[in-house]
């Protein structure tokens, strides 16, 4: 995962320059409609990231799609539900901290519990039992941990390989990536190959759940890039919100609840 | 014998009364709605027949239970206004057959689907129902229906998986479409029309 990283950085800036030299032009202000769409949509690098969506739509349908109906008829459901979670589960450190740095402590609990109990009882995280218990999972990122710290989306992003984003999201998978024991744990050809096998499978296994959705919003969008574009911030949006709102006391069952709920 | 104020109370009080069973608060007739149009949606995508008779029996169920004008209107936005009143038409006939056909497209793989309706929440103008939908083979998703007038001619306005709104998605791609096409309503008609045309060659 290190040799990741690296080759990230090296990456980062000839994008950067690129981005840059994708950027449009807003309307003039005598066409105030035109002026208010472009910064509703708050896309001004529309132009690059229309190339890059084209260029990950190429890769997808060559490597990434073919591979994931793959994955998906040659595994059973069970097994490819078993993995889903196995790799949640090696997700919990990277979790559990962005929870406590949002300051969700119930949260932050949900999380520890649901390690105890499906790296336990779940056999190292195959079965989800904790869900079942009253410990279901829920989303945490750094993207979403500096949204509760006011910090905003900026401007859209579509990025080669990793699709839809915007550069607090972005610069959270970054630190997420670094906030990883994962990355850091073990040296040698083995624990790379770990590293690798674990980030194809987490593909993988995100694209295979996306299959049919994804198939039917290009059958059906007159524009796929702007629908990708709307469902992205939506669901970012949504999982930020629910995040916020989940405000749940932290008192114990057992002792005398605080009145303010009534 | 009883006097006749308090006769007067009494059928007042069995009047009240009977009244209060039969209205149900907007909550609870929201998620009798969307258990009632669920089952029926369910009833269509597991049930016998050919795809066109899918496609009919979806066409009769969606006018009933969607407030297609509505929808149809928000999702043009402010170019609502700027077309003339033959598009408006023109438009609000195709985007009748896309919703039909969108929905239909996805029929298929809504083979053997089911879905439990969760807690409803209302607010200033409409009641949200949570459900969620399991299909064979995918992961269960969360899925709100949003019901406008849940106790007076209850319509579905609009459905939000995984906190996406079909209609603000279905809108912003309209948005896009236009501006690349120098805001022409008429441009968009077309595509629309061709879109649904391809889908029934298609299908």
């Amino acid at each position: 995962m290190r040799a990741f990283v690296r080759t990230a950085l090296t990456w980062l800036p000839p994008l950067l320059v690129l981005t840059l030299a994708g950027c449009a032009t807003p309307p003039p202000a005598s066409d105030p409609d035109a002026l208010a769409y472009y910064n509703e949509t708050n896309d001004p690098l529309e132009p690059f990231n229309r190339k890059m969506y084209a260029v990950n739509n190429a890769l997808d349908a060559a490597v990434l799609r073919p591979a994931s109906i793959a994955y998906k008829d040659v595994l059973p459901e069970f097994l490819r539900t078993g993995i889903h979670n196995i790799l949640g589960n090696l997700h919990t450190p990277v979790q559990l901290s962005n929870d406590m740095l949002e300051g969700k402590p119930r949260r932050a609990g949900d999380t520890y519990m649901r390690f105890l109990i499906n790296t336990t009882v779940g056999v190292l995280g195959f079965f989800d039992v904790a869900k079942g218990w009253g410990y279901p999972d829920h989303d945490a990122d750094f993207g979403m941990t500096m949204a509760q710290w006011g910090v905003g989306p900026g401007p859209y992003l579509y990025l080669p390989v990793l699709g839809p984003n915007d550069p607090r999201d972005f610069a959270g998978f970054g630190v997420d990536i670094a906030a990883d024991p994962f990355t850091w744990v073990g040296q040698g050809a083995v624990v790379q190959g770990l590293g690798y096998g674990k980030w194809a499978l987490t593909a993988l296994d995100q694209r295979s759940r996306l299959l049919g959705e994804i198939s039917n919003i290009k059958k059906t969008a007159l524009d796929p890039y702007a629908t990708f574009r709307s469902l992205y911030r939506q669901h970012r949006t949504s999982q930020i919100e629910e995040m916020e709102n989940d405000n749940r006391a932290t008192v114990p069952v057992w002792f005398r609840q605080p009145a303010a709920d009534h | 014998m009883p006097s006749r104020r308090s006769l007067l109370t009494t059928s007042a009080a069995w009047l009240a009364l009977g009244a209060a069973a039969r209205a149900q608060s907007p909550e609870a007739a929201a998620r009798a709605f969307v258990k009632s149009t669920g089952d029926r949606l369910v009833g269509v995508a597991n049930g016998p027949g050919s795809s066109q008779q899918k496609r009919q029996e979806m066409t009769r169920v969606i006018d009933q239970v969607v407030d297609v004008d509505g929808v149809a209107r928000f999702c043009l936005g402010r170019y609502w206004r700027q077309a003339t009143p033959q598009q408006q038409q023109r438009y609000m006939a195709v985007f009748h057959q896309v919703l039909v056909t969108n929905i239909t497209s996805k029929l298929g793989e809504y083979r053997g689907v089911s879905f439990v309706v969760g807690r409803s929440t209302a607010d200033a103008d409409n009641v949200s129902v949570d459900t969620t939908v399991n299909r064979p083979n995918n992961p269960p998703s969360d899925v709100k229906w949003v019901i406008a007038n849940p106790t007076s001619g209850p319509k579905i306005v609009d459905v939000v998986a995984e906190g996406t709104s079909l209609r603000l998605t279905q809108r912003s791609d309209y948005a896009s479409y236009l501006n690349q096409h120098g805001g022409s309503v008429e441009a968009l008609i077309t595509a629309m029309q061709h879109q649904v045309e391809q889908d029934e060659a298609s299908g």
